[in-house]
C-alpha cells in the first residue's frame, strides 16, 4: 500500500475494516454499503519479494451484485470496492488519491464580536492568618472563612484535588492563595500567592470536523484556534451511520466516544502549545454538537436519536466534570454543554442562536446550517422556529459522480460562458482560475468537485441554459457545444477534461447529479419555506449561511438554485463557524448559559416531515430557482423561459392533426 | 389544448396514442376525455386501462428511469392516471375483469420519510396495481392488520436511515412467523438499502427507484402467477 501499512486480518475480514483497522483512512460516506463509490482500490498483481507475498484479484472475493451494478453504471476500471470486498488471501492494495481520506480544509478564523466577560471561573486572591496553637481549625475551615469576609463568598466547597494540594499551596504562599472560584460555589484549584492566568476552551462537535478555541477567560481574547477532522468519519460519513455503526458493533459507541474525546485532548494539547501553555491550564470548557455528537461525546448511547420519535436521552444544559469524561485538562476543569432544542436540532444551533442573536432583532432572519441534516431557524424578537430537513450527503459530494469532500484537488468554484459554454474552474490548492487548454502543474489538476462546486456548477448550467428549469439537460445545448453530450438518452456536462484532472478521466456532471442536488436543496428550501409559512412571514429580510460549508457557498448561486428563499443579495451573509463563536461566548459569559437555556425552552421545534404540505412545498422546490416562489432579485440574470412554454414535451397526436 | 382536437374524429389507435402523451404531460381532463371515448367506442374497461393508461405510464417510467422526467412530471402523470382509472375502477369491477395486484406499502418503524414510498405507491398505481398506502412509521403490527385485510400480492418497505433498514428484517420474520411470509412477495427500497441487504433480510428484492420497483412488482407478480397452484 501506498501507505506502507501491513498486517494480518482473519480470512473473510472486510477490506474495509481491514484497511481502517491498518490505519490506512479510506474515504467511505456510506459506511460500507457499496453506494458512494469512495472507497475504490487497486488490487496490485503479481508476487512482490519486497513484501515476500503473491498478490492476485482472487484473493478478494468476487464482486458482489451491488458491486457490479454499481460498476456497470459508474466506471470502476477494474478498481474493487473496498467495502464489497473480503479479504480471501495475501493481497497488496493501492489506495488511488481520490479514495484517501485527507485532512480537510477548515473554515476557522474566530470572529471578533464584542462580548461581556463574565466567565463561570474567575480568579480570587486571599489572605489568611498563618495557624497557631490557639486555633484547632482546618486549613480549608480557615480559608473558608477568609473567602466570605474577603470575597463574600459562602458556603464554597473544594474540589478534591485542589484539597490534595491545600496545605502545601496556603505554606508555599506564605497564607496567601490565588483560588478558581467556579460559579461562586466551588473551589477548583488553589494556586500559592498572586496569580493572573485563566484560560479555557470552547469546542464545536460537527460531524465532519471539531474546532476548538483557546480562550483567556480574563480578556475575552482567542489565543489560539485548532481544528481537526472528526476520527469518528472512518466509522460512517453521516450521523445516522455512525448511530447504525453504536447500534451494530458491541463496541461502537465507545470507539467513537474515545475517538472524539482523544480529539478534544489533542486539540487541547496544539491550542495550549500554541499558547505557551499546558492543557492543565485549561479550567472550563463548552461543548456544543448536534445531538447525535453531543450524546456520543457524552458517552450516551445516540440509539433513540436514530428514529422516530428521535428523543434524546437529556436535553438541558449539563455541568460536568471534565476529567469525568476523560478530558486531560485541569483535573478540577468543569465542563458545560449547552441544552438541545430537539432530537434533531441540537446544542451546536443554540450556538448559533447565542452567536447571531436572531432573538434581538426587529428583521425576519433566515438562518440556514448547511450540511447532511440542514439546520433551520427563522424568526425574530417575537417568535423563533427551528427545523432540520434531510438534506442527504449531496452539498459534501456524496451521490454525486465525481463528488468528493472539500480537500485539495476538488473543484470548489465554476463559471461558465453562456455563449461559448466554456468552463472556468478554481480547484482548492491553487489560486489561479483555470481555463480548458491550460498546462498545470500537479497540485492544480483536479480530483473531483466539492460540495460548493457543484452548487455553482448546477447554478451555471442553469443560467447557461445548458439545463432548463426542470432540470433536464437541453438538448439544444448538446448541438452548440461538444462539451454537452449524451449518453444513451441522457445528457452530461464535461466540466473538466482529462487535461485537467489528476484521474486521468473527465470530471463530468451528470443528470443524475444534478437530479441529486434538486432533492437535496428542494428538501431545504421546503423546510425554509414551511417554517416561513409558520411564522406567517412572506420573505425574509436576512439570510444567514452558517456551517463551514456555508462560508465557501456563493450567495449568488445558492439563490440561483433556490437553496434559499428569495433576499436581497446584500442580505445574504456567510458567518462560519458560529456555532464555535456561540460555544466561545457561553464560555466567556456564564449569563449567556441562561440565555441559553431560555432560548432552548422558547424556540419553537417544527418537525417539518410530519407537516402535510412538506410534500407539496418539496415538489414545489425541485425546479431551478422554484416551480411556484418568485424571485424578483434573480430576474435580471435568469435565462428567459422559452417561447414555447414548454407546455407538453409530446404532442405528436396533436402535432399530427393540427398540421392536417 | 384539448378543444384543439376533435378526439371523435381520430382513430382508435391514435386515442391509445394521445392517451399516453396526454399522461407524459399530465393533463388529467384530457386522459378523462379519451377514457370515455374509448368507452363509447365499446372498448372493454380492462383494455382501456392496459392498452391505454398502463402502455402510457410505462414511458413514463422508462423516462423517469432514465432521468429524463424527474419528480414533479411523474407525480403529474400519476395524478392524471388517477383520474382515468376513477372512471374505470367501478367499471372493471363490474365486469369482473383480471385484477394486475395489490399492494400494501409502508414507511418503517422510526422512519418518517414520505415522498420516496408515495412516489412508489403512484407508480404502482400507474401500472394498474391497487395501492393500500399506511403512510410513515409503520410498525409490524400494522402491516399484518393491513395483510389480513386487504390480501395484497406484494408487501413494500421503505426506509431513509441506515437506523431504520433494519426493521424491515424486523417485519419479516414476523410474517414468517405468522406463517404468511411464503404468500407475498417483498419489495424493499431506500436510499441506504442495497441487493446485499435486502437479500439478508429476506425480501425478494430490492428497488433502486419507483420505475424499478414498477418493473420489479410486475415480473414477480408474473411468475408467482405462472406457479402451479398448490
Amino acid at each position: 500500500m501506498p501507505s506502507g501499512r501491513k498486517g494480518s486480518v482473519p480470512r473473510g475480514a472486510n477490506l474495509l475494516k481491514a484497511a481502517q483497522e491498518l490505519g490506512v483512512e479510506l474515504e467511505s460516506i456510506c459506511g460500507g454499503r457499496q453506494t458512494c463509490g469512495k472507497c475504490q482500490v487497486i488490487v496490485e498483481e503479481g508476487h512482490f519479494p519486497k513484501h515476500g507475498l503473491t498478490s492476485r484479484p482472487d484473493h478478494l472475493s468476487a464482486p458482489t451484485a451491488r458491486e457490479i451494478e454499481y460498476s456497470q453504471e459508474n466506471r470502476l476500471q477494474g478498481r474493487r470496492l473496498a467495502c464489497a470486498a473480503e479479504v480471501l488471501g495475501d493481497v497488496l492494495i493501492s489506495v488511488p488519491e481520490e479514495s484517501q481520506a485527507r485532512k480537510q480544509v477548515i473554515a476557522k478564523a474566530a470572529s471578533e464580536r464584542t462580548i461581556e466577560i463574565e466567565p463561570a471561573v474567575r480568579l480570587v486572591y486571599v489572605e489568611m492568618q498563618p495557624p497557631d496553637m490557639s486555633d484547632a481549625r482546618g486549613d480549608w475551615e480557615r480559608l473558608q472563612v477568609a473567602l466570605e469576609e474577603q470575597w463574600d463568598l459562602k458556603g464554597l466547597s473544594l474540589d478534591s484535588s485542589a484539597l490534595t494540594a491545600l496545605q502545601s499551596n496556603l505554606r508555599q504562599g506564605n497564607f496567601a492563595v490565588t483560588a478558581a472560584v467556579w460559579q461562586n460555589r466551588e473551589v477548583l484549584r488553589l494556586q500559592p500567592g498572586y496569580r493572573e492566568g485563566l484560560y479555557g476552551l470552547a469546542v464545536d462537535i460537527g460531524s465532519t470536523t471539531v474546532v476548538a478555541h483557546l480562550c483567556d477567560l480574563r480578556t475575552g481574547a482567542v489565543l489560539a484556534t485548532e481544528a481537526a477532522m472528526n476520527p469518528q468519519v472512518r466509522y460512517g460519513e453521516d450521523l445516522m451511520s455512525r448511530v447504525s455503526y453504536a447500534n451494530s458493533e458491541p463496541q461502537g459507541l465507545s470507539r467513537l466516544n474515545r475517538g472524539v474525546i482523544r480529539t478534544l485532548n489533542e486539540l487541547a494539547e496544539k491550542a495550549t502549545a500554541a499558547a505557551g501553555l499546558l492543557p492543565t491550564d485549561i479550567l472550563d470548557a463548552v461543548v456544543v454538537g448536534n445531538p447525535v455528537m453531543h450524546h456520543i461525546f457524552l458517552g450516551l448511547h445516540p440509539r433513540e436519536l436514530g428514529g422516530a420519535p428521535f428523543t434524546p436521552a437529556v436535553s438541558s444544559a449539563l455541568d460536568l466534570k471534565a476529567s469525568d469524561l476523560g478530558l486531560s485538562f485541569h483535573p478540577a476543569a468543569r465542563l458545560h454543554t449547552l441544552p438541545l432544542i430537539a432530537g434533531h436540532v441540537g446544542a451546536d444551533n443554540v450556538a448559533v442562536l447565542l452567536a447571531e442573536a436572531p432573538d434581538e432583532q426587529d428583521e425576519v432572519m433566515l438562518i440556514v446550517d448547511v450540511g447532511t441534516n440542514a439546520e433551520i431557524v427563522l424568526g425574530n424578537r417575537q417568535r423563533l422556529l427551528a427545523a432540520s430537513s434531510p438534506t442527504g450527503p449531496a452539498f459534501e459530494g456524496a451521490q454525486i459522480t465525481h463528488g468528493q469532500r472539500a480537500a485539495p484537488g476538488a473543484i470548489e468554484r465554476v463559471r461558465i460562458d453562456p455563449l461559448s459554454l466554456e468552463p472556468r474552474l478554481k480547484v482548492i490548492g491553487y489560486d489561479e482560475w483555470i481555463r480548458p487548454g491550460a498546462s498545470l502543474p500537479h497540485e492544480a489538476r483536479a480530483t473531483g468537485i466539492c460540495g460548493s462546486g457543484i452548487i455553482e456548477a448546477v447554478a451555471e448550467l442553469f443560467l447557461a441554459g445548458i439545463i432548463l428549469p426542470d432540470g433536464l439537460f437541453n438538448p439544444a445545448a448538446a448541438e452548440r457545444s461538444p462539451r454537452v453530450r449524451y449518453q444513451g438518452r441522457t445528457g452530461e456536462y464535461v466540466l473538466a477534461d482529462e487535461s485537467l484532472t489528476a484521474t486521468g478521466l473527465p470530471v463530468v456532471i451528470t443528470q443524475n447529479d444534478i437530479r441529486a442536488i434538486q432533492l437535496a436543496k428542494a428538501a431545504l428550501y421546503a423546510g425554509s419555506k414551511l417554517l416561513m409559512n409558520h411564522w406567517g412571514a412572506q420573505q425574509v429580510d436576512r439570510v444567514i449561511l452558517a456551517g463551514a460549508f456555508g462560508s465557501f457557498i456563493s450567495p449568488y448561486h445558492a439563490m440561483v438554485l433556490g437553496l434559499i428563499p428569495d433576499c436581497d443579495l446584500n442580505k445574504v451573509v456567510a458567518v462560519g463557524n458560529a456555532a464555535g463563536d456561540g460555544a466561545r461566548f457561553a464560555l466567556l459569559n456564564r449569563n449567556l448559559r441562561q440565555k441559553a437555556a431560555r432560548l432552548a425552552r422558547w424556540v419553537e421545534h417544527v418537525s417539518t416531515p410530519l407537516e402535510s404540505s412538506f410534500q407539496d412545498e418539496f415538489v414545489a422546490a425541485l425546479g431551478l430557482p422554484h416551480s411556484r416562489d418568485p424571485y424578483p432579485t434573480l430576474a435580471p440574470f435568469l435565462p428567459q423561459p422559452s417561447a414555447d412554454g414548454r407546455t407538453g414535451r409530446r404532442n405528436r397526436i396533436r402535432e399530427k392533426h393540427q398540421l392536417v | 389544448m384539448s378543444e384543439e382536437i376533435d378526439i371523435t374524429q381520430l382513430e382508435t389507435a391514435e386515442i391509445l396514442e394521445l392517451i399516453a402523451d396526454d399522461l407524459y404531460d399530465g393533463l388529467a381532463p384530457e386522459v378523462v376525455n379519451s377514457v370515455k371515448e374509448l368507452l363509447k367506442r365499446n372498448m372493454t374497461p380492462y383494455d382501456v386501462l392496459t392498452k391505454g393508461l398502463v402502455a402510457g405510464m410505462d414511458i413514463v417510467g422508462v423516462d423517469f428511469r432514465d432521468g429524463i422526467l424527474f419528480v414533479p412530471e411523474v407525480l403529474m402523470a400519476a395524478k392524471a392516471m388517477k383520474a382515468g382509472m376513477e372512471i374505470l375502477r367501478p367499471l372493471l369491477v363490474e365486469t369482473g375483469a383480471p385484477q394486475v395486484g395489490t399492494l400494501v406499502i409502508g414507511t418503517v418503524k422510526g422512519d418518517i420519510h414520505d415522498i420516496g414510498k408515495n412516489l412508489v405507491g403512484m407508480m404502482m398505481e400507474g401500472a394498474g396495481f391497487t395501492v393500500v398506502n399506511l403512510g410513515i412509521n409503520v410498525d409490524a403490527d400494522t402491516f399484518i392488520k393491513a395483510i389480513h385485510e386487504h390480501k395484497p400480492d406484494i408487501l413494500g418497505m421503505s426506509a431513509l436511515l441506515t437506523t431504520t433498514m433494519p426493521y424491515m428484517g424486523v417485519v419479516i420474520n414476523t410474517l414468517k412467523e405468522q406463517g404468511l411470509r411464503d404468500q407475498l412477495i417483498v419489495l424493499v427500497g431506500g436510499a441506504p438499502l442495497n441487493d446485499a441487504f435486502a437479500e439478508e433480510i429476506g425480501a425478494d428484492a430490492y428497488c433502486r427507484d419507483a420505475a424499478i420497483a414498477v418493473e420489479t412488482a410486475k415480473k414477480l407478480v408474473a411468475i408467482k402467477r405462472s406457479e402451479p397452484i398448490g
